[in-house]
């Protein structure tokens, strides 16, 4: 310890960072500090507060309670701009850049060189051609390309450009080679070296723990808010990195019993398209198939493939035993296959209209068919969605967006039931809710699975699915990469089939 | 009832305006000048009827002005075309069948361009519009056609009276409002385009065939405007190429003005009559005032964006 008084302080530090929303708290008291020239990776699972923290320092969101400090001094960051001029930088996942401006116009955008007013276009791109070679960046070498016609990996170099052209030191990569080929991830990796070895922080998080161990420095990992220790990377293996990050402290619903499976519900066989490749799997009556994939591994693809939201090129759906074609949510729908989507607001609820509207709207059929519109079937129909799913709501004639989260979530499946589906496609059905209601979920799903419903659930909250499944599939890049049985699933090895750790 | 709720403003302010120009013009609440109110407001809001449904799915008809014309200057050809000296009912029927016919070509055009390419409403119906009068000032080198005297019961379309009292024009425009008051409201397509405007996603993902729902309100959109167009060619007891210039702005102002969002999703066929009475009352009054046109332009986008200014308001802090 006596050394370390005299080292220079770290580039960043963070003391007993807390934050709170509402009754959940997203950041205990989380210590965390990142040298210069270093990449420090921050690992956890989805909704374990890697997030909020980088958020904290983007000053998207302000700490509750804790300090925060760069090269020792006390660092106060109330806002983005606190942040830029602090030398932190966020890179997110969407890219924000302009993407009809040149490579040159995006790195200095809002910071345009001028002469006699007017926008100094040569010299914005000489400064920048300049800029990008003394980062070594030879991918995007030529300023004068557009961006939009860059790939996403060199798109993200544009923006690291950026981000350095304002003096960042301190670089966030929030999951930054999800879209990238396994090449294009190998040349981001030779910058962010290059970029440590000029003295840049780098907080670097990502699912990928063979990326991990291959790039970082040093490894942090956060669960349920906490921070559960910082190591260096050589001192610890993707198995006890798996075991860290899951914890063994897990909830356990398995009192929610399930019938056994019946016969087969749906077949699918080599379904492809743009996002989907060649995915087969069975599910039958009464059973939960959880498809388990992390954030952009193109699960959602396959819900919107099966529901023929999305154009399928190749493969076959039989339900039932019989081959059948949806081309269009209409064609599913009367094959027995129903999608509840996995955003609420903007693919699930007419939001502006009332709880009973959005209710009664799949089964219009049913209550307009005369010369006047049944209402008292379409209030039956909303009662009982609205019973058998205790959804608690005051005035099914008020704008459904009175509901809280979980009650539109119950709302959106609930509508179905009126006459139920064989099979129910549900995806990331407990995202945004709180415990209560996404115990309440679990209980339906269990329920459904029961009264002999085909359940596929798709979601990347990796408990959800092994509690609610009776078989996983680990799902990757657009694929099924094996189907586990309930005996073979576990946290550990499917957090290793997705991190693609599994070779170890 | 709550919709209902919503209309009180507006109706205060017809009632307002009326009072209005009671003070300023005498005469203005007879029986006579109202009916003479009631007739000058039809065409309009008949054609807000259907721009409402365009804008409710979250499109426009920017066309409708100029489809008017196309369909008057059609039908008075076809009319016109055999000759003689005496009307025959059948040819009469045809004329009107091939101007609502046009009226239909073009709806179902711009639903399924609408629906199966990507091309927004706004300059689909745009281009269609330049289309359209292009094709209305073909006819006749572009000179307005006279409607024979003879054709008695093509000129009382638009300037007949039930019982010597009631305008024809009135008569159509009520029976189309109420057709449209239960479309929106009692029928399945009603909740599809409610559906449809607050969320397409949605409305997707519940099944709507929205190819479908967007081909028929753009369809009834059109013919809409070909009845208007018959009304308007019998009143004017001529077909005039040139004619309808500006009527889709005042189709559009009476639906925003009566309510209708224009995001899409919100707004009544009540609320649209109302804009339309509003905006009718306003400027048959202003021209009686005596008030110069020029001011007459200016006090009616103030009051467009005065509507419209409540409404968003209103909206907010519901």
């Amino acid at each position: 310890m006596a050394v370390a008084e005299f080292l220079p302080p770290p580039l960043l530090a963070l003391h007993g960072v807390t934050k709170r929303f509402g009754g959940v708290c997203a950041l205990d008291h989380v210590d965390f500090d990142l040298r210069e020239g270093e990449i420090h990776a921050l690992l956890g699972e989805n909704g374990a507060g890697k997030s909020t923290l980088i958020k904290i320092l983007g000053g998207i969101h302000s700490p509750d309670a804790g300090s925060m400090s760069i090269r020792g001094r006390n660092a106060d960051i109330r806002g983005v701009s606190d942040a830029n001029r602090l030398g932190i930088r966020l890179i997110h996942q969407e890219l924000s850049l302009a993407p009809n401006l040149t490579v040159a116009e995006n790195i200095f955008l809002g910071r345009e060189p001028t002469q006699f007013g007017l926008l100094a276009r040569r010299k914005l791109h000489d400064d920048a051609a300049h800029l990008v070679k003394s980062l070594g960046m030879a991918e995007i070498a030529d300023v004068w390309q557009t961006v939009a016609r860059l790939s996403v990996a060199r798109q993200q170099l544009v923006e690291i450009a950026r981000a350095l052209s304002c003096q960042a030191q301190i670089l966030v990569l929030d999951e930054p080679t999800s879209s990238l080929s396994d090449a294009e991830t190998t040349e981001l990796f030779v910058t962010l070296k290059r970029l440590r070895s000029q003295g840049v922080g780098i907080i670097y998080i990502s699912h990928r723990l063979e990326e991990i161990m291959q790039l970082a420095d040093r490894i942090t990992v956060l669960r349920d808010g906490k921070s559960i220790g910082t190591r260096r990377a050589g001192q610890v293996n993707t198995r006890e990195l798996v075991k860290w990050m899951v914890g063994r402290d897990v909830m356990d619903y398995s009192h929610f019993r399930r019938g056994e499976p019946g016969d087969v519900a749906i077949e699918v066989h080599n379904l492809s398209n743009r996002h989907v490749h060649d995915v087969s799997f069975e599910v039958r009556y009464g059973e939960v198939l959880g498809i388990a994939g992390l954030v952009g591994s193109g699960r959602s693809e396959l819900g919107r493939a099966l529901f023929g939201i999305d154009r399928v090129d190749r493969g076959e759906i039989r339900i039932d035993g019989r081959a059948v074609k949806i081309h269009r949510p209409s064609q599913a729908l009367s094959a027995g296959l129903v999608l509840v989507p996995e955003d609420r607001k903007a693919q699930g609820l007419v939001v502006a209209q009332t709880t009973e509207f959005n209710i009664a709207l799949p089964w219009v059929r049913e209550w307009i068919w005369g010369p006047v519109p049944n209402l008292a079937a379409r209030d039956a129909i909303v009662r009982s969605a609205i019973d058998r799913f205790r959804i608690r709501v005051s005035d099914a004639t008020l704008p459904i967006d009175s509901l809280s989260g979980g009650n539109q979530q119950k709302a959106l499946v609930g509508r179905w039931m009126h006459r139920p589906p064989k099979i129910l496609v549900l995806d990331e059905p407990t995202r945004g809710v709180d415990v209560g209601a996404r115990e309440e979920m679990f209980r339906i799903i269990g329920e459904l699975a029961e009264a002999g419903m085909a359940i596929i659930l798709i979601s990347s909250d990796l408990d959800e699915v092994i509690q609610m499944s009776h078989r996983v599939a680990v799902y990757r890049d657009g694929t099924i990469l094996k189907t586990l049985s309930s005996e073979q699933t576990s946290l550990e090895v499917i957090m290793r089939l997705l991190t693609g750790a599994g070779a170890e | 009832m709550k919709s209902l709720k919503r209309m009180v403003p507006l109706l205060g302010a017809t009632l307002v305006l009326l009072l209005l120009f009671w003070w300023r013009v005498p005469g203005f609440l007879n029986t006579e000048n109202l009916l003479d109110l009631a007739q000058q407001i039809s065409v309009n809001a008949i054609m807000a009827f259907g721009m409402t449904l365009a804008i409710l799915i979250g499109g426009i008809d920017l066309s409708v002005g100029a489809l008017l014309a196309l369909v008057g200057t059609t039908t008075v050809f076809v009319l016109t075309v055999q000759g003689g000296e005496s009307q025959s009912v059948a040819w009469l029927s045809l004329s009107i069948a091939a101007g609502l016919g046009v009226s239909l070509v073009f709806g179902l055009f711009h639903g399924l361009s609408a629906a199966t390419t990507r091309m927004p409403p706004f300059i689909i119906t745009l281009a269609t519009m330049l289309v359209a009068r292009g094709c209305a000032l073909r006819y006749n080198e572009g000179r307005p056609m006279h409607i024979p005297e003879f054709q008695t019961i093509f000129l009382e379309i638009g300037n007949g009276r039930l019982w010597g009292k009631v305008p024809i024009p009135v008569l159509i425009m009520l029976v189309i409002f109420a057709a449209m008051v239960v479309l929106l409201h009692q029928t399945r397509l009603g909740q599809y385009i409610y559906a449809m405007g607050g969320n397409r996603e949605a409305a997707r993902f519940t099944g709507i065939p929205l190819v479908r729902v967007e081909v028929i309100v753009y369809t009834i959109c059109s013919v809409l405007t070909g009845v208007a167009g018959m009304i308007h060619t019998s009143q004017l007891y001529s077909a005039e190429p040139g004619s309808g210039v500006g009527f889709e702005l005042n189709a559009i102002a009476a639906a925003v003005v009566g309510g209708t969002s224009f995001t899409g999703g919100r707004g009544t066929m009540v609320g649209t009559l109302l804009g339309a009475v509003i905006i009718g009352i306003l400027s048959k009054g202003l021209n009686q005032a005596g008030v110069h046109f020029s001011l007459q332009y200016i006090v009616n986008g103030l009051v467009i964006l005065g509507a419209v200014f409540i409404d968003v308001r209103g909206k907010s802090t519901r």
